[in-house]
């Protein structure tokens, strides 16, 4: 793209997990839609202040651990009476008691990659360049300090009347964020 | 504290403190205060800055062993599984000892990890990324030996299910096949679930690198995490889903490897206990190997700050828990093969305390059953040299059960015509060796460039965390 | 522990928890100044009705035994419950200890109500009667499997568990006058070793009134298998309870206790699964006579309806029912899952009993229900007389405040 700068949202930082969720309701009572917080580890709280939803990450892990069971128990069942059988110790060819553990362990890969493709999915990563790392401070979001960023995009987003909502709402900085090709792509390629 | 004031209707605790127990005023699970900040900084700089002198020895010396391994194997695939101690009646020697005694180590990890993640036993924190690490390895280390030993290793392959020319496929119903599902899954998912816990560490060493190299490695597989509060949400769902399958998992894993041998007709072998007994025994073992790994981690990237003698004192408790139980299916099962009646079953018990391998049993019992109750007195399970001697002779022990097992029960079976003796031969040393090198080469090269301590879900136990509503 | 500083127990100044007075008090309401009567009451009727059902008394011995080891597997679970509890130094779990107190107090009772089964021993077990003498591998345990030493073991395991039962429950009712925290110490001392005690015991009692049913099997897992079907019975009762307490732990006991309740009933429902799947796989899969012939009179046509039955209704339904986080955190399904659970650990231990006595079939017979009603209710009269005068919540244990205060995630 090129070097266009169009605001993408304000960052507001804060230095301790009980301002951010102060903070948070005061944001989430305020009408605002496209807005996030960001923490260095998950704040205990932090999903009623902001007023989200429960994940459901869980029906990915479900179904896919369904899925992964009933394929592992039919694999077995297929080859052990169609494709291949043999006769093993005078066992029944679908000898289900010997199917179980191969079932069950195919069963718990399903829901592992559910899980971990559940995540990946509804959280829209991998998503290595967004604007928020244009920003040098946001660098301490993996390190020791909360922010909560709110988008240009949002119906209610006003550049004064929000940065003064979060003013009052305890940040201790805050500042513009900046999205278009300059900084931000600069930035995420690693050059300074 | 005066409680004959105290109405008992209110309690002046603030119920919320909970690393601070009314009973005993435990201390906090973090020594010294570091804050965040601190957290980040000390762990982070264990990956930047350059290893202690020590870690280059221990790296030197493990990749010697890891090529030791590399010539053993490559003089097996050459000459053959004769090079190896296995004869008969023992066709089951060294490899599926040292097999079941790896898969065993790596159960901690995911104990630790999992159980008691979802135990809601916070203390995990500190040691939790380097025990998961430790299970990958030791997954690792323990599928070497099923690839190894199957005489033809270039028809391996013919162990998975794929179609091919041949039409042929596996045999479902052999408890080696069950190994080779349950083993590998074990370790994808051991993966899987180490790597969602490295996402929000591996942003903190993007965000701090100093280099394009670093950021750009880092960066790949942080995935562009920005600790976004709705993406916590569903990364703090995956986790707990996670830590409830690998529960199971964990159960599971070291089950099938029992069923190896429980599936048979063997006296010594063929009993139902064995399931939960080789789990106990598993994790036994491994949290034994993490007190190791950890007694020296702790020192030469100085982190005693974070892995502190509370986290020994729990870890030693679960030896203590874990050995007890071991003790019990030893007790069980000598009891019951007498009450069985059976005469094989009786021979098989006595043969193992009397007979030619009468030494391996009483060092199996001694460091399994004896050892462990040292840890009953509160001033042993917080003596660090006490611990680092212990935990080597539990696995000590460990690797003698398993070899006690495998070899009593099969060199003086049903006809004593049959009978016959074992002894390895060097190769089957140096293999074991060799998987001892490729276990800490691993390991050297992981607290080398990852953070080996989970940060984030540290800086989550800190007082400073809590939120007062 | 040198290396950082100890953080004694505050003083004022931080915020305090308030315990609802109805909890501090015994349980005055009218339900529970009746349990002792209405419990024994149906006790006596159940006891009853059996001796005038009983006829030669084969099938009351058998029916009794099952209802007898119902009503124990339960207290024995609560005594589990109370011996975790304090060797773990649980915080979430304390507003519920007193009732696992006083569901283990229960043992010197049934321990007593052992005696019909002492007094069955050659009806119940083929080497108590006199032809075992010539049954040669019968004769080869018989050092362990012998009337009089078989009945000093039961008086040795039940005496341990009255013990230990009455033990905890007193220290913990003396920590209500004082508060004394020294109390939760030696509690905690003494639990791990009576965990020791416990799994030995149980273990001994597994294998001499279940096991030597049918003498000549075996199964080194079978204590195992009996202290999962019972730590399964525990939690169902334990939330049952602490539903019909409402109306005195009503704001103690939330739906943060229950969900965890709910979660360590799922936990060792896939455990029980797990241990019985495992004893059944490795014996069919070695299919040596010896030790298939017990699954085989489980299998055979008049019994596999009621081994399906328990597959289904004691794993494969529990599983999926306890799976949600909604169910687990409301009364109504909650009420129905542990109901259901305690229907079917009553199957299990029919079904561990049932069929080495009568191979033919299941056929169930008014005894099964008259002597489950006798023990029951004596337990449960037991339980009602335990509860009186006592407050259902140990009302200064140190950890009350955070068991008050629990959240889940």
């Amino acid at each position: 793209m090129s070097g266009e700068r169009t605001l993408w949202g304000l960052l507001a930082e804060f230095t301790t997990p009980d301002r951010l969720v102060v903070a948070c309701r005061g944001v989430r009572d305020a009408g605002y839609a496209r807005w996030d917080a960001h923490t260095p580890f998950p704040v205990h709280g932090l999903d009623a202040a902001m007023g989200v939803r429960r994940s459901p990450v869980g029906w990915f892990v479900l179904g896919l651990g369904l899925a992964g069971a009933a394929g592992g128990m039919l694999l077995q069942w297929w080859v052990s009476t169609t494709a291949y059988p043999l006769v093993i110790s005078g066992k029944p060819l679908f000898s289900w008691p010997a199917f179980v553990p191969i079932m069950f362990e195919c069963g718990v890969l399903g829901g592992a990659t559910g899980a971990v493709l559940g995540f990946l999915l509804l959280s829209r990563l991998p998503r290595p360049f967004h604007p928020l790392f244009a920003s040098e401070r946001f660098e301490r979001v993996s390190d020791d300090r909360f922010f909560i960023s709110i988008e240009a995009a949002d119906p209610r987003f006003d550049r004064q009347a929000t940065e003064a909502l979060l003013g009052r709402l305890g940040a201790e900085h805050v500042e513009p964020v900046e999205t278009g090709g300059g900084a931000a792509g600069a930035r995420a390629r690693g050059e300074r | 504290m005066a409680v004959a004031e105290i109405d008992p209707r209110t309690l002046d605790i603030d119920p919320a403190v909970t690393d601070i127990d009314p009973v005993e005023g435990r201390p906090t699970l973090v020594a010294g205060a570091p804050g965040f900040a601190g957290v980040t900084e000390a762990v982070s700089r264990a990956v930047e800055w350059k290893p202690p002198r020590g870690w280059y020895v221990v790296f030197a010396i493990s990749l010697a062993a890891l090529g030791t391994l590399g010539v053993a194997v490559a003089w097996l695939f050459w000459e053959g599984v004769g090079i190896w101690g296995n004869n008969i009646p023992v066709g089951w020697g060294f490899p599926i000892v040292n097999f079941v005694f790896w898969v065993g180590i790596g159960h901690a990890g995911t104990l630790i990890s999992a159980v008691l993640f979802l135990l809601r036993q916070r203390w995990r924190t500190s040691i939790n990324r380097a025990a998961e690490a430790m299970t990958i390895f030791a997954v690792m280390c323990a599928l070497v030996f099923p690839t190894i030993h199957v005489g033809r290793p270039w028809l391996v392959y013919w162990m998975l299910p794929v179609p091919n020319q041949m039409a042929m496929w596996p045999q479902f119903r052999s408890p080696l096949m069950w190994d080779v599902f349950a083993v590998s899954i074990y370790g994808t998912v051991s993966l899987l679930f180490w790597y969602l816990g490295l996402i929000p560490d591996l942003a903190t060493l993007r965000d701090r690198a100093k280099t394009r190299v670093r950021r750009l490695a880092y960066g790949l597989f942080a995935v562009g995490w920005r600790g976004s509060h709705r993406q916590w949400m569903h990364y703090e769902k995956a986790y707990l889903l996670l830590a409830g399958l690998a529960t199971p998992l964990v159960l599971s894993v070291h089950s099938v490897v029992s069923f190896d041998f429980a599936t048979s007709q063997l006296p010594g072998w063929h009993t139902t206990i064995f399931p939960p007994y080789f789990v106990a025994g598993a994790i036994f073992s491994g949290v034994a190997m993490v007190v190791t790994l950890m007694v020296v981690c702790r020192v030469a990237f100085k982190l005693t700050h974070l892995i502190t003698l509370l986290h020994f004192d729990r870890m030693a408790k679960l030896m203590l828990l874990t050995g007890t139980l071991v003790g019990y299916a030893y007790a069980t099962e000598f009891f019951i093969a007498w009450y069985s009646g059976n005469p094989f079953e009786r021979f098989a018990f006595i043969n193992r305390a009397l007979g030619p391998y009468a030494w391996a049993y009483w060092i199996m019992v001694t460091c399994n059953v004896v050892v462990p109750q040292l840890f009953w007195f509160k001033k042993l399970r917080t003596s660090i040299p006490l611990l680092f001697v212990a935990s080597l002779l539990i696995n000590l022990g460990m690797w003698f059960e398993r070899f006690v097992i495998v070899v009593t029960s099969l060199h003086r079976d049903f006809l004593p015509s049959s009978w016959g003796l074992y002894a390895p031969t060097a190769w089957d040393v140096l293999t074991l060796i060799g998987s001892f090198g490729l276990f800490f080469t691993m390991f050297c090269l992981f607290v080398r460039f990852l953070p080996m301590v989970a940060m984030s879900e540290v800086k989550g136990v800190l007082p400073e965390a809590r939120v007062n509503h | 522990m040198s290396d950082h500083a100890r953080i004694e127990p505050s003083a004022a100044r931080r915020p305090t928890v308030t315990l609802p007075s109805a909890a501090t008090e015994p349980p005055a309401g009218r339900r529970a100044r009746r349990l002792p009567a209405i419990g024994f009451g149906l006790g006596a009727v159940g006891f009853g009705v059996s001796g005038l059902l009983a006829g030669d008394g084969a099938r009351f011995y058998a029916s009794y035994l099952v209802a007898w080891l119902f009503a124990t597997s339960i207290a024995l679970g609560g005594l589990f419950f109370v011996l975790l509890h304090h060797a773990t130094r649980a915080g979430w779990s304390a507003v519920l200890r007193r009732l696992a107190e006083h569901l283990a107090a229960t043992m010197p009772l049934l321990a007593l109500l052992f005696v019909p089964v002492a007094l069955g021993l050659e009806r119940l077990y083929p080497w108590a009667r006199p032809e075992a003498a010539a049954d040669p591998l019968l004769a080869a345990k018989s050092a362990w499997l012998e009337p009089g030493f078989f009945l000093a073991r039961a008086a040795v395991v039940l005496g341990a568990w009255s013990l230990l039962a009455w033990w905890f429950r007193r220290r913990s009712l003396a920590q209500d006058a004082t508060g004394d925290p020294a109390i939760s110490r030696r509690l905690k001392a003494l639990a791990a070793p009576a965990l020791i005690v416990f799994g030995l015991t149980l273990t001994v009692g597994a294998f001499d009134w279940i096991m030597s049913l049918e003498p000549h099997w075996y199964s080194t897992i079978f204590g195992v298998y009996f202290f999962a079907g019972s730590v399964v019975a525990v939690f169902a009762t334990l939330i049952l309870l602490a539903l019909a307490a409402r109306p005195v732990l009503g704001e103690v006991v939330t739906a943060e206790h229950f969900h965890d309740l709910g979660k360590l009933l799922f936990a060792f429902v896939v455990f029980w699964a797990y241990i019985a799947f495992s004893q059944f796989m490795l014996i069919w899969y070695g299919n040596l006579p010896e030790e298939t012939l017990w699954y085989a009179h489980r299998t055979g046509p008049g019994w596999e309806g009621a081994t399906v039955a328990l597959a289904a209704g004691h794993f494969v339904l529990p599983f999926f029912f306890l799976l949600s986080r909604a169910v687990k955190r409301r009364a109504p399904t909650l009420v129905a899952g542990a109901v259901w659970m305690l229907a079917m650990h009553y199957l299990d231990l029919y079904w561990l009993v049932m069929p080495s006595l009568d191979p033919a079939g299941l056929r169930p017979h008014a005894l099964d229900a008259a002597t489950l009603v006798a023990v029951v209710g004596f337990g449960a009269g037991a339980f009602g007389l335990l509860m009186r005068r006592r407050a259902l919540v140990p009302v200064r244990d140190p950890r009350l405040p955070e068991s008050l205060s629990f959240e889940n995630v």
